[in-house]
């Protein structure tokens, strides 16, 4: 299936192509377009359209787009709702509800900024979160000193 | 130039290689090899050692290898300084130093754990520091909603809506932890800090800070940590014969004098005139 939102993506519509490709649609193909294109593209291809206002898959009260695809598809990892946190937190701004939120807003800006084209930052992005869920999985209690050796 | 360090990076063994070769040494080669062969391996072939004990380019007191190659090379550009407490934060496990470093540490342990060669995980690791460059020179303190003015109304409405309701509402989990953090420093010398207990509890300090009071006898965390302090000190005066001085260390206080102070502003009275007036002596 197709899936549509608007150009130059930065947090929410890079973790949602992460979390659609593992968890919800393997075949999935990204499109980013101008903002005003997005819901005609969408049913002309057809498409999905998500994180846009007026689409199915979108921002709901306090939650992101993301938190809209783990309730609907009822996705219960707990690695990804704390995943979900963080993200909410870089997206929408509240950096308390995650103490990782504010490191994920300051790479993920950066990254947006160095990247001309979407589909390179998304190709980086699906990286970065790869790893994120890795260490919500894996490595939440490690603690890391400088003990080498 | 050829640089060598121990393998399996994480932060500060490719933050560096980032700086090294973006502003030290852009023909730079950085080797990875296992922790024993580093020092050996440097002599053989006249690499630079760096982010091992015992070299040049090593960690200082409190300071990590990043931070010793910007004061080496006289590395001055803000952003660059503004990335070192991050750097050193996510390496150093000091969160609390800058509000990015969790998310580092988490996003480069992730790495660490997905990558098994070192050599890939430079490559990403250095896509990560330049991202993380630009948003020190570029982009800090710029706020990132989607629908700015909706988020705040929704956030006004909830938290509106969260005050009508709080009084039925359940603590968060965090307080409960927090009592037994508390709990535990009692029995040491209730040293904690609003910092240590917000990174133990994962939570940001600020927010701590906002809500302890709503959750703890409507006291900051200062008062309510004093108020213990000084509940301890009025138990130890009843049931033990220890000194002035040993109740003082025993509750945390840095010194007599101190703790005289406020326990007169606490009680009205000196710990000395408290324990003369003592019942039951």
């Amino acid at each position: 299936m197709k899936w549509i939102t608007r150009e130059r993506p930065k947090i929410d519509r890079i973790a949602c192509p992460w979390l659609i490709q593992n968890f919800v649609d393997p075949a999935a193909e990204f499109l980013f377009v101008p903002p005003e294109q997005v819901l005609a593209q969408a049913a002309a291809l057809p498409a999905i359209a998500y994180d846009i206002a007026g689409a199915d898959y979108t921002h709901e009260g306090e939650s992101c787009t993301f938190d809209y695809i783990l309730k609907k598809h009822r996705l219960t990892d707990p690695a990804l709702h704390q995943l979900a946190r963080i993200v909410r937190g870089a997206d929408t701004d509240r950096f308390e509800l995650a103490p990782q939120a504010a490191g994920l807003w300051a790479i993920s800006a950066g990254l947006s900024y160095n990247c001309a084209d979407d589909h390179e930052q998304l190709a980086i992005g699906l990286k970065l979160y790869d790893a994120l869920y890795s260490w919500a999985r894996h490595v939440p209690a490690e603690r890391h000193t400088w003990t080498p050796g | 130039m050829q640089w060598i360090t121990r393998e399996r990076p994480k932060i500060d063994r490719l933050a560096c290689p980032w700086l090294i070769l973006r502003f030290i040494d852009p023909a730079a080669e950085i080797l990875y090899v296992p922790t024993a062969e580093v020092v050996p391996t440097a002599e053989r072939t006249g690499a630079i050692p760096f982010d091992v004990p015992g070299v040049e380019f090593s960690h200082y007191g409190a300071d990590c290898t990043f931070d010793y190659f910007l004061k080496k090379y006289a590395l001055t550009d803000p952003a660059l300084l503004a990335m070192a407490p991050i750097v050193r934060g996510a390496d150093t496990d000091n969160h609390a130093l800058a509000q990015q470093a969790a998310g580092l540490w988490a996003i480069s342990a992730g790495l660490a754990h997905n990558i098994t060669d070192d050599q890939q995980l430079l490559q990403q690791g250095r896509v990560l520091y330049d991202a993380l460059y630009t948003w020190a020179e570029q982009l800090q303190g710029q706020p990132h909603t989607q629908q700015p003015e909706e988020q705040l109304l929704v956030q006004v409405y909830t938290a509106y809506l969260q005050r009508t309701q709080d009084k039925n509402a359940p603590p968060p989990a965090w307080t409960a932890q927090l009592r037994e953090l508390i709990q535990d420093h009692l029995d040491t010398n209730l040293s904690l800090r609003l910092t240590e207990a917000a990174d133990a509890l994962q939570v940001n300090p600020s927010y701590l800070s906002r809500e302890f009071a709503r959750y703890f006898d409507d006291l900051s965390f200062g008062e309510y940590i004093r108020k213990l302090r000084i509940e301890k000190a009025l138990q130890l005066l009843d049931t033990t014969a220890y000194s002035m001085g040993e109740i003082a260390y025993l509750t945390g206080f840095s010194d007599q004098s101190h703790f005289t102070r406020i326990f007169k502003q606490h009680t009205g009275q000196s710990p000395a005139a408290y324990r003369k007036k003592r019942p039951g002596r």
